[in-house]
């Protein structure tokens, strides 16, 4: 990975908030070069509709940038794009700009990749399997990955990592086994190492049930799974604590005793990133033979609709991708 | 009209004895009439390391219901048990807390008391003491005989949280959810809220699944039972709003968009309630037929009988018994 080499900054979904997001992006000076993936013209039509002083041009690769602009690797939509609706017309074209981006990150084009939310559904409604975009790189790149998530707050940043991610809640016990408990304290370690260059990282695990399941008396997961992959951890050397009943690890006394806290499902981890980060959360894929951050919010298609709401979206989720990224970029896989 | 109480010092090996020997040496400020159950042992030495001096008149069964005095003691066979270690989990305090507890609700079934307020219990010794039940919440209801819906409600300053399902585990959540289930914990959430002073509670509820089931992707609950357990409710006049991804709804609530936020399983209210600040909190056992309140925290044993103990969620929890008890009336 060449720490040099631009960061690939993909749109999202055209019609959401994403193209907007990255006009505010191109508003301000950062300590990398960026690099826009996605349709040049959507970025001038929604530069102009922010009232926007910047200078979107085209990139080429192999050239140096030039000062005071914003470039965009063009990638053109099929259909014309109303902000606020979706349009499965144009989902080829934004799964066209992950592939890009993650093939420049594969071949040193790219330093990092950062991610502007897509929408799932009109993907899928373009007759495409697509679950999310860490889905979608772990299946490109043959990897296991782990979905992270970074907030800052007033005791340091706060990670959240996720066992599962997707799954209906009625389906999470049966997904978790000892195996996929130990992948997923190993990929954490493995990456708070590599890519945060934390040397012996202190990671948190929870239980699944409620109190951590009280001795058994709420459920049997924590003695007879979690707990004995923790113990075969713990005996490699890792500084690993758990299970943890989930409602008082993540206080901010408990949780800042740690560089990770392992959640057991989505809803567990994930609202206590939007409560401690007051949107400026972010969304790391570990596992990845690449850096990839992303927004922790949706397309907010109500908002991207008209010029004021576009204007009013909070770009800060954005901005601590791309810093996140940048922080990282620097990392050896 | 003020109420009166019943205040029960929970576990004699906690920290109990020393909060509501702080509330009582304040007796102005109490917001209600107070008919204390403790343990004499525990409340002399709580008394001591709070720094409290506490005179109280005693008052017997027969005589409480006539009785215009601010604060009393009860009269009990407890008052002169043997005394507990403390920190310490047993049978023995287990056993002392639920005669505690039976003898509050005896009192309010005799309308000697408006609520029941009591200090943190230890579940460890309600069990070695003989509860059989998966909580407080299921033991209170079998005391009293009660079969109607029930769920414990966490209130946080001004947010109140109920949930469908509780302590149980996290794999029969989902089987356990129905539409009937949702309606009830809306509707008791309403009626708690106005007891509580609040005529026009807005309530928000949560969906089950990750980004609120996704339109059925990543599960159905939302569309096949917690919907139509939200327009169920609607017909039988509560009105609420959701479901709404769990994940952000308490930060809008945070920001003041809801009253009340029913939640489907323990840890999806307590996550939050706690980030928020919920050692303050207050949990009420509510849909019960007698208003009962406790403070959210537990017994502290590692801080048991040193007098450091915060007793701001403890006064808040009186408050709360004392402004639902005078509804009652």
């Amino acid at each position: 990975m060449n720490a040099n080499a631009p960061i690939a900054i993909t749109m999202g979904e055209p019609a959401g908030i994403g193209p907007d997001l990255c006009v505010r992006l191109a508003e301000r000076r950062w300590a990398a070069r960026l690099i826009g993936i996605g349709d040049i013209e959507l970025l001038r039509d929604r530069a102009r509709r922010l009232r926007a002083g910047v200078r979107i041009v085209p990139y080429i690769r192999g050239r140096d940038a030039a000062p005071g602009t914003f470039e965009v690797a063009h990638f053109p939509l099929a259909v014309p794009v109303v902000p606020g609706r979706l349009d499965p017309g144009n989902a080829k074209a934004v799964l066209a700009t992950l592939d890009a981006a993650l093939t420049g990150c594969l071949a040193g084009e790219f330093s990092a990749m950062v991610t502007a939310p897509v929408q799932k559904s009109v993907i899928n409604d373009a007759g495409m399997a697509f679950s999310g975009h860490t889905e979608f790189l772990a299946e490109r790149t043959g990897a296991t990955v782990v979905m992270m998530l970074v907030g800052a707050t007033a005791a340091g940043p706060l990670r959240v990592a996720l066992t599962t991610t997707h799954l209906p809640l009625s389906a999470v016990p049966a997904a978790i086994t000892e195996a996929l408990v130990t992948r997923t304290v190993r990929i954490v370690a493995d990456e708070l190492s590599a890519k945060f260059r934390i040397a012996k990282p202190r990671i948190a695990v929870c239980g699944l049930n409620p109190h951590a399941g009280e001795d058994g008396y709420l459920g049997r997961e924590e003695i007879e799974i979690i707990a004995p992959a923790l113990a075969a951890l713990r005996e490699q050397g890792l500084a690993v604590a758990g299970p943890l009943p989930a409602d008082t690890v993540f206080v901010p006394a408990k949780a800042s005793e740690f560089d990770c806290v392992i959640a057991m499902y989505h809803d567990q981890g994930l609202p206590v990133l939007k409560h401690a980060s007051f949107g400026h959360g972010v969304n790391v894929t570990l596992g990845l033979p690449i850096v990839r951050t992303s927004v922790d919010h949706g397309t907010a298609l109500d908002l991207a609709a008209d010029g004021a709401g576009a204007r009013s979206a909070d770009p800060g989720s954005l901005f601590a991708a791309v810093a996140l990224a940048i922080e990282l970029k620097h990392s050896r896989p | 009209m003020t109420a009166t109480i019943a205040l029960v010092a929970g576990d004699p090996a906690g920290v109990g004895p020393e909060l509501v020997a702080k509330l009582l040496g304040y007796p102005s400020e109490l917001p209600a009439q107070i008919r204390l159950i403790a343990h004499r042992a525990s409340l002399d030495a709580a008394a001591k390391v709070a720094g409290v001096a506490l005179e109280l008149p005693t008052l017997k069964t027969d005589d409480a219901a006539r009785s215009k005095l601010a604060v009393a003691r009860m009269e009990w066979s407890g008052w002169n048990a043997a005394p507990f270690e403390q920190g310490k989990a047993g049978a023995a305090n287990g056993a002392f807390m639920l005669d505690s507890l039976k003898f509050a609700l005896d009192l309010a079934q005799r309308g000697v008391v408006d609520a029941v307020c009591f200090a943190p219990l230890n579940k460890s010794a309600l069990r070695a003491g003989g509860m059989k039940q998966e909580d407080e919440l299921r033991w209170f209801a079998d005391v009293l005989g009660y079969r109607g819906p029930c769920g414990e409600f966490n209130v946080l300053e001004k947010l109140w949280t109920s949930r469908v399902t509780s302590h149980i585990p996290l794999k029969d959540v989902a089987g356990l959810l129905t539409a009937e289930g949702v309606a009830e914990a809306i509707g008791m959430l309403h009626d708690a809220l106005r007891r509580a002073g609040n005529a026009t509670p807005r309530i928000g509820v949560c969906g089950l699944n990750p980004h609120n089931g996704d339109d059925g992707n990543f599960g159905r609950e939302e569309i096949d039972i917690i919907a139509p357990g939200v327009e169920l409710a609607a017909k039988r006049g509560y009105a609420a709003a959701g479901p709404y991804p769990a994940d952000t709804i308490f930060v809008r609530a945070r920001d003041g968009a809801f009253d009340g936020i029913v939640t489907m399983y323990h840890d999806q209210g307590q996550i939050a309630m706690k980030l928020m600040g919920f050692e303050h909190g207050v949990t009420v056992q509510g849909g019960l037929p007698v208003a009962i309140t406790t403070p959210a925290h537990g017994t502290a044993y590692d801080i048991a009988g040193r007098g450091i103990a915060n007793v701001q969620a403890m006064n808040n929890a009186l408050a709360i018994a004392a402004r639902m008890g005078a509804a009652s009336h």
